[in-house]
């Protein structure tokens, strides 16, 4: 995209806070924020910006139309059953470092999404997944890229607070972060790593 | 249209999917738990949930972390009773908080033995309007790290009281996680990182001035 991934977000947040009386949920604008941030083709989101640039569409109309997509939302409400999966979030980074590695630079007030990265050394996987409570713990969104060094690397918007997380290696075997603090689980006795996210 | 209109199009309609997420969540959900007997109890435990008032996406992801963690369907449906008993409780003990981000730290923070009259007066130390999730998982993360719960809830309350911010606070955390991997004990490493933190913070007169009349404290 043209502009880069931190002004588009310091946008959509000064936005969000002139919203007046919408608390959302900041898991799913962090997920939100990820599919419009990790677009596959840079040039979409501005073509697909681009075509909202007609001047009869008001801030009013905006409200109407807002409108009138949750009364869609509400209409559907118990017959649309399946769970959707989360938004697959796609590989960024390639810095290595302290781990998990947290952006300054993506980091922009109290309560945005701050760009982390995880990485696992792991020269034997087929596939690397980040499954955490931040993704519902959900095997195929979140997929790590490996580099030619042989690490496997993701970096995820997330909201700020406690993350509980692990690697899913293979499909199958479920390995905690050799580089972060562990966690116990009380309801699975299967311990997690643990990231504090926070706007530095 | 000039761009602050494009966006201010984009985030409406954006807040109105995010907000229409919940009705979505509430209706019936479909979990991949290949015990068919465990998934339907699974699932009839998150209407219930639904139906109380409670938030789903914290039980859905309790339930898929048990499938991934390849949990039995048993264990699965006990861990998610057991989670919308928590966050019940964070309800009632957080009120008149009701946003997702505090129901799941504040049952997260009892997951792991926090009592909890703890997040009540985490709860109290803040106005209502400011969330308390950050300072209860920093609570959370501190008692994860062996630092007695008591302690840990005394050298928070006193940072919200002169005013840190959820980030300063959340430093703390971040800090004696460090300090404990490095090899410190972790009492230790708490009273440093606090007194740290404290530095950072206006003296408790210059808080008091600076603070609203109706947070002022006697």
């Amino acid at each position: 995209m043209s502009e880069g991934p931190d002004l588009l977000i310091e946008r959509v947040r000064s936005t969000l806070r002139e919203a007046p009386g919408t608390v959302p949920d900041p898991r799913r604008v962090a997920q939100l924020l990820s599919a419009v941030w990790e677009s596959p083709t840079p040039s979409a989101l501005r073509r697909w910006l681009d075509a909202w640039r007609v001047p009869s569409v008001s801030g009013v109309r905006a409200t109407v139309l807002a409108g009138l997509a949750l009364f869609a939302g509400f209409l559907t409400r118990g017959v649309v059953g399946e769970r959707q999966a989360p938004e697959p979030f796609t590989a960024t980074g390639s810095q290595t470092g302290e781990f998990p590695v947290q952006f300054a630079s993506a980091t922009l007030s109290e309560t945005a999404p701050v760009l982390t990265q995880f990485v696992l050394d792991d020269t034997k996987a087929q596939r690397v997944s980040l499954v955490g409570d931040f993704n519902d713990w959900a095997g195929d969104s979140t997929p790590l890229t490996r580099l030619e060094s042989g690490v496997w690397t993701v970096s995820v918007p997330l909201p700020p607070g406690r993350h509980v997380y692990a690697f899913l290696v293979d499909d199958t075997l479920l390995v905690t972060d050799p580089r972060a603090p562990k966690s116990g689980d009380a309801d699975y006795g299967r311990e997690g790593s643990v990231v504090m996210v926070f706007a530095r | 249209m000039s761009m602050h209109r494009r966006v201010l199009t984009l985030v409406s309609l954006a807040l109105a999917s995010v907000s229409a997420v919940p009705a979505l969540a509430q209706g019936p959900v479909v979990l991949p738990i290949a015990d068919a007997k465990a998934r339907v109890a699974v699932e009839r435990e998150i209407a219930r949930a639904a139906a109380r008032g409670l938030p789903v996406q914290p039980l859905i992801a309790k339930a898929m972390e048990g499938v991934t963690k390849q949990a039995t369907g048993e264990r699965i449906q006990v861990a998610v009773a057991s989670q919308a008993k928590r966050l019940e409780q964070a309800r009632t003990l957080l009120a008149p908080s009701t946003s997702v981000a505090e129901l799941t730290s504040g049952a997260d923070a009892l997951a792991i033995g926090v009592p909890g009259a703890m997040l009540k007066q985490i709860r109290a130390a803040w106005p209502v309007e400011r969330s308390v999730a950050m300072p209860i998982d920093v609570l959370t993360e501190l008692v994860a790290r062996g630092i007695p719960a008591r302690h840990a809830l005394e050298r928070i309350t006193v940072l919200m009281a002169r005013g840190a911010t959820p980030s300063q606070i959340a430093s703390l955390g971040s800090s004696v996680q460090a300090d404990v991997a490095a090899g410190l004990a972790p009492d230790a490493a708490l009273e440093v990182r606090a007194r740290g933190v404290m530095s950072l913070l206006p003296s408790p007169a210059a808080a008091a001035a600076s603070a609203p009349s109706g947070q002022r404290r006697p």
